[in-house]
């Protein structure tokens, strides 16, 4: 008798305990199913789905023909190759600089924490805002750059920033320019976990600044390197902010990258452009991308795993 | 040997020298298009484009009057700081609430909830999701309202979530057990004890979900599509490259981006440390 009565008590305060914690999870809960569950599922549904939005014919199933459509697709394929050719410009550049620039600013003086916090102003700023920027800075006729490099005489006739051949170059620069300061202070963390009596050590053992460099450092900091690379790769797969506002992904597709050419069946993506109201193709676009960055990410880490059998 | 430490030292002031050079160079690279936005925002439109002199001939405070009053800045920059603000403390609210339990309760669907959230940082669809958010707003019927700006600007906030949870796991537990034998109800503990010793965490929440409301752009766009009243600075100065005479409003669309940037270099300025050691807590946590 007693004891039935004690497990009731302890359900009713199991139960209790439940709420509680629901009350605290459920705010949060609410939005992160709203803003993150939700519209994955919708997406992957709509993979199998033709559907051109509100007021449109009902979707209507199609199978598996919204996937075999994006493999037959080129310009599909080519902004994939072009997310590749950004993504490893942007890596290959931003990597050594920044972990140069950590490497001379890793040590707490007033005047490196002033140079931190200069390099790294541009990541706090907006990438829709910098792009307009640049688009007037990097602008063919009428563009500061073009001017500052005339009047030097480095070159005589105007580039064209923008054209089919210097586009992609000048989005990489400018996805630089607003990355470094990010990936200096993820290095100098990093440096600052390197063992302070390995170095001394290797003073000691009389190795000059660039073996210490090249023999402690570096390899020491292997596993903090491998998440600062992966971290550089899986963020240069979803940019699509700066090439929006820059070059619209344009001209004729030379900076098409695959973030950006799923949103196009989706939302215009400048004022002056109509939009291709195709919501099943460009989900099925998204979640190709998606794999494709998600299989990156795999090859990336098995990679590295091996590189750790090696040492 | 008097020669060789000679040349020793020589060639280390070079290699000095040499780093000098490219911290020089790498600083100039940072702050020219920020400089340049300011001043250029200073401009005539005449000088912008014919190339002038690096510092405004005149100094156009007319610019920022025109971008205000003509370009309807006031009114999305009222925008930007109510739903920058909500954002933030909706972000913040929810995430330690949900951080919390998450580090000091086993409840029903925790683990399923956990894999759930840690997923979601390695799924990325992009900005296509936005399309279902809004449909859901709409048949909600707020996608004409700051409400469901709100909720789609502060979105699922998983990373934020789980940093919470992480930096409440390293605070003692016996904290919380002594507050209950005095008492205290679950709430009691949250207020009192776990919440003030949350507050660098939070601060480092606050400032990001601060920087990316007022900065975002794409999201704002589309869910401002039905109601353009609600944009926000930032999507308000990018549309200038779209409007009709856009080529003779480059010290507007500068005087905008000069709007839009001032208020976050201000942040910026104050909490520039918060923002850099923010970074690395998320880096290794995340």
């Amino acid at each position: 008798m007693k004891k039935v009565e004690m497990s009731k008590g302890y359900r009713k305060k199991s139960i209790k305990r439940q709420l509680e914690a629901y009350s605290f999870l459920l705010p949060n809960l609410i939005l992160f199913i709203l803003c993150s569950i939700y519209p994955v599922i919708w997406t992957l549904k709509y993979v199998f789905y033709q559907y051109g939005g509100i007021g449109t014919a009902a979707p209507k199933w199609v199978g598996l023909n919204n996937l075999i459509r994006v493999f037959h697709d080129e310009v599909y394929w080519l902004s994939v190759r072009n997310t590749f050719v950004y993504g490893f410009g942007k890596v290959l550049i931003i990597i050594p600089l920044a972990f140069f620039l950590a490497l001379l600013l890793s040590r707490q003086t007033r005047w490196n924490g002033m140079a931190q916090s200069m390099v790294f102003l541009p990541t706090i700023m907006s990438s829709a805002v910098m792009g307009l920027v640049f688009y007037l800075l990097f602008n063919a006729y009428n563009g500061e750059i073009n001017q500052y490099l005339m009047n030097l005489h480095i070159i005589d006739a105007p580039i064209n920033w923008l054209g089919k051949k210097h586009a992609m170059k000048t989005l990489v620069i400018t996805a630089i320019w607003g990355g470094v300061g990010n990936y200096m202070v993820y290095f100098i963390a990093g440096l600052q976990q390197v063992a302070k009596d390995a170095l001394e050590s290797a003073r000691i053992d009389g190795a000059g600044a660039v073996k210490t460099l090249w023999y402690v450092t570096i390899p020491m900091m292997g596993p903090i390197l491998k998440i600062i690379l992966m971290l550089s790769i899986t963020s240069a797969f979803n940019d699509i902010t700066n090439v929006m506002v820059l070059t619209e992904g344009g001209p004729n597709n030379a900076t098409m990258v695959m973030a950006l050419y799923g949103y196009k069946y989706f939302f215009p993506i400048s004022a002056s452009e109509s939009v291709i109201s195709q919501y099943g193709y460009g989900a099925a676009v998204s979640v190709i991308s998606a794999v494709i960055a998600g299989l990156v990410t795999v090859l990336y880490l098995r990679a590295s795993k091996k590189l750790d059998d090696i040492y | 040997m008097e020669i060789k430490t000679k040349s020793n030292s020589l060639s280390i002031k070079a290699g000095k020298m040499c780093a000098v050079l490219f911290l020089v160079i790498m600083i100039v690279f940072t702050l020219y298009p920020i400089i340049y936005t300011v001043f250029g925002s200073l401009k005539t439109n005449a000088e912008l484009t014919s190339g002038g002199s690096f510092l405004p001939r005149e100094w156009q405070f007319k610019n920022y009057y025109q971008a205000f009053v003509q370009a309807d800045f006031v009114k999305y920059t009222i925008n930007s700081v109510i739903l920058a603000v909500s954002a933030t403390v909706l972000a913040v609210v929810t995430c330690a609430l949900a951080g919390f339990i998450f580090a000091r309760r086993n409840f029903i669907g925790k683990k399923l909830f956990l894999a759930l959230y840690t997923s979601m940082m390695f799924i990325s669809l992009g900005s296509v999701t936005l399309y279902p958010i809004y449909q859901l707003l709409r048949t909600m019927g707020l996608s004409k309202s700051m409400v469901g700006l709100v909720i789609a600007l502060t979105g699922g906030q998983a990373v934020n979530v789980l940093l919470v949870m992480g930096f409440v796991r390293g605070i003692p537990k016996e904290l919380d057990e002594a507050a209950t034998i005095d008492g205290c109800t679950i709430y009691g503990v949250f207020a009192r004890i776990i919440l003030p010793l949350m507050k660098p965490i939070l601060a480092v929440v606050a400032l990001f979900v601060f920087r990316n409301t007022w900065n975002d752009y794409i999201t704002t766009l589309i869910m401002t599509i039905s109601n353009p009243k609600l944009q926000t600075l930032t999507v308000a100065v990018v549309q200038l490259k779209y409007s009709v005479n856009a080529a003779a409003e480059w010290h507007i669309m500068l005087a905008g981006a000069s709007i839009a940037i001032i208020p976050i270099l201000i942040v910026y300025l104050l909490c520039n440390k918060q923002f850099i050691e923010g970074l690395t807590a998320g880096a290794v946590k995340g």
